[in-house]
C-alpha cells in the first residue's frame, strides 16, 4: 500500500506527542502482559510437565525405590521453587489476575499480602491493560513502602477520567505514582484527607 | 477412578495422562479445552473431573467447565490444577461448591501417592487446598480481621488451617499429634468464635467456619 508522503512538521501539536506517549505505553504494557503469557504457557509449564515425568520415573522404578524416591522428590521440591521465582518475576511484569480479573481483585490480592490494613473499593469494569498496569504498579509502589497507617484505595471513572484516590500512605509517593501514570497522560494531585492523611489524588485519560 | 481431564498445555496433559495410568486411575476423557470435555462427559460417566483454570474457553474455562459440569453431574468430584494459587480464584470455586472439589498447584500433584491421595479426598466429597494457599490465608489474615483471628489460640490456627486445607478430625489429629478428641475440642471452641452456632450440621459448619474467615479476608476491604 502506497503512503502519502508526510506534511513537514517541526514541531508536533501537543495533542499528537500526547497520542503518541500513550501509543508507546500501551505497547509497553501490552508486552509485558505478554511476557507473562510467555512465561505460564512456555518455562512454567515445561517445569509443570517435567515434575508429572520424576514422579514417573519414581514409580516405575521401585526396586531403586528408597533413593531414587528421596532425589525424585529433592528435584521436585527445587523445581517448585524454581517455578515459585517465575510467578514472581511475572507478578512484576504483568500479574496473571489483573490481566483476567481486572484491578480489584488483581489489587486484594496484593492488598492481602501487606502488613497494613488495606481496603479497595474498585468497580468491577475493566479499562485496557495499559490503564489497569499503570494503576496496579503505582498503587502497589505505595504499599510496598511499608505505610504504617491503614491505607484506602478509591478508583472510580468519572466519563473519560478515571480517577484514583489513595489515602493513608506517604506524600513522596506522590512523585513516584507521577512517573508511573505520565506516559498515559495522567496527572496527579496532593491534598489532604478528611482525616488529615495525604490524599493523593490521580486522573487518568480512559476511553 | 474414572478420571476426566482437560488441560490446553499438551506437555503437562501427556504427563499427567501417564501418571494417571500409572497411578491406576482410568481416564475416560481427555480434551485440550473445556467445551469438548463437556460434551465427551455427556455419554461417558466419571468420577472426577480434572480441569486447568487458564484454558479454552478463555480466560478462565475451567471455572466455566466446572460450572457446566457441577450442574450436569452434581456427583463428579472437580480439581482444578493451576500454575497459580490465589485466593480469588479459591473464592469463585467454593462458589461453585463446597464439597468433592479441590485446587491444587500443578507442580505439587506429582507423584502417584499425592496425586490418589487428593483425588480419593475428592472423592470421598472433601476440599482439598494447595496447603501452600491455605497457609497463607490462614497466617496472613487482612490485618483489619486481626481482631477475629486474634480470638483463636495458636492450636485453633492450626487446626483451623488444615480444616482449610479441606483434612477430616482424624487427618488433623494425626498432623497435630493430638486425640481426635481434642480435635473436636478446638473445633467447637472455633465454631464459637466465629459464631456459628450447633443448628447447623457439623460438616456445614466445618466448611463454614473456613468460608466464614476466608469471606472475612475478602469482604473485609
Amino acid at each position: 500500500m502506497a503512503l502519502d508522503p508526510a506534511p513537514p512538521m517541526l514541531e508536533p501539536p501537543a495533542g499528537d506527542e500526547v497520542a503518541r506517549l500513550r501509543r508507546m505505553a500501551q505497547r509497553q504494557w501490552a508486552a509485558r502482559r505478554d511476557l507473562e503469557r510467555r512465561l505460564h504457557d512456555g518455562a512454567a509449564l515445561r517445569v509443570s510437565a517435567l515434575t508429572l515425568r520424576l514422579g514417573l520415573l519414581s514409580h516405575l522404578h521401585p526396586d531403586e525405590a528408597r533413593d531414587l524416591r528421596t532425589a525424585v522428590e529433592g528435584i521436585q521440591d527445587e523445581l517448585h521453587l524454581v517455578l515459585q521465582e517465575l510467578r514472581d518475576i511475572a507478578g512484576r511484569l504483568y500479574p496473571p489476575l489483573l490481566d483476567e480479573a481486572g484491578l480489584g481483585p488483581a489489587l486484594r490480592e496484593a492488598a492481602g499480602r501487606c502488613a497494613v490494613p488495606v481496603r479497595i473499593d474498585a468497580p468491577d469494569e475493566r479499562f485496557g491493560p495499559d490503564v489497569e498496569g499503570a494503576v496496579y504498579f503505582a498503587v502497589l509502589g505505595c504499599l510496598s513502602d511499608g505505610a504504617a497507617t491503614p491505607v484506602e484505595v478509591v478508583i472510580r471513572r468519572q466519563a473519560d477520567v478515571l480517577r484514583v484516590l489513595v489515602s493513608g500512605v506517604d506524600a513522596c509517593d506522590a512523585g513516584t505514582i507521577h512517573d508511573g501514570v505520565r506516559l498515559l497522560g495522567g496527572t496527579v494531585a496532593l491534598g489532604e484527607s478528611p482525616a488529615g492523611d495525604a490524599l493523593i489524588t490521580v486522573r487518568i485519560p480512559c476511553v | 477412578m474414572r478420571v476426566a481431564l482437560a488441560e490446553d498445555g499438551a506437555l503437562f496433559r501427556e504427563g499427567l495422562l501417564m501418571l494417571l495410568k500409572a497411578a491406576g486411575h482410568e481416564i475416560v476423557a481427555c480434551a485440550a479445552g473445556g467445551d469438548e470435555l463437556v460434551a465427551m462427559l455427556r455419554t461417558r460417566p466419571a468420577d472426577i473431573a480434572i480441569l486447568d483454570i487458564r484454558m479454552p474457553p478463555e480466560p478462565d474455562g475451567g471455572l466455566v467447565t466446572a460450572e457446566r459440569l457441577r450442574a450436569a453431574h452434581p456427583d463428579m468430584g472437580l480439581l482444578f490444577l493451576s500454575h497459580y494459587a490465589e485466593s480469588h480464584y479459591l473464592m469463585r470455586i467454593l462458589e461453585i461448591g463446597t464439597d468433592a472439589i479441590g485446587y491444587r498447584l500443578k507442580e505439587k500433584v506429582g507423584s502417584v501417592e499425592v496425586l490418589t491421595d487428593t483425588l480419593t479426598r475428592i472423592g470421598d466429597g472433601e476440599i482439598v487446598i494447595e496447603p501452600l494457599l491455605a497457609k497463607r490465608l490462614v497466617e496472613r489474615p487482612r490485618a483489619e480481621r486481626k481482631d477475629l483471628v486474634a480470638a483463636l489460640s495458636e492450636r485453633e490456627t492450626d487446626v483451623l488451617k488444615l480444616m482449610a486445607e479441606g483434612r477430616s478430625n482424624g487427618g488433623i489429629a494425626g498432623q497435630l499429634f493430638v486425640t481426635p478428641k481434642a480435635v473436636e475440642k478446638h473445633i467447637a471452641n472455633i465454631f464459637g468464635k466465629l459464631g456459628l452456632h450447633a443448628d447447623v450440621a457439623e460438616d456445614h459448619r466445618r466448611v463454614l467456619a473456613v468460608l466464614t474467615y476466608l469471606r472475612s479476608q475478602r469482604d473485609g476491604e
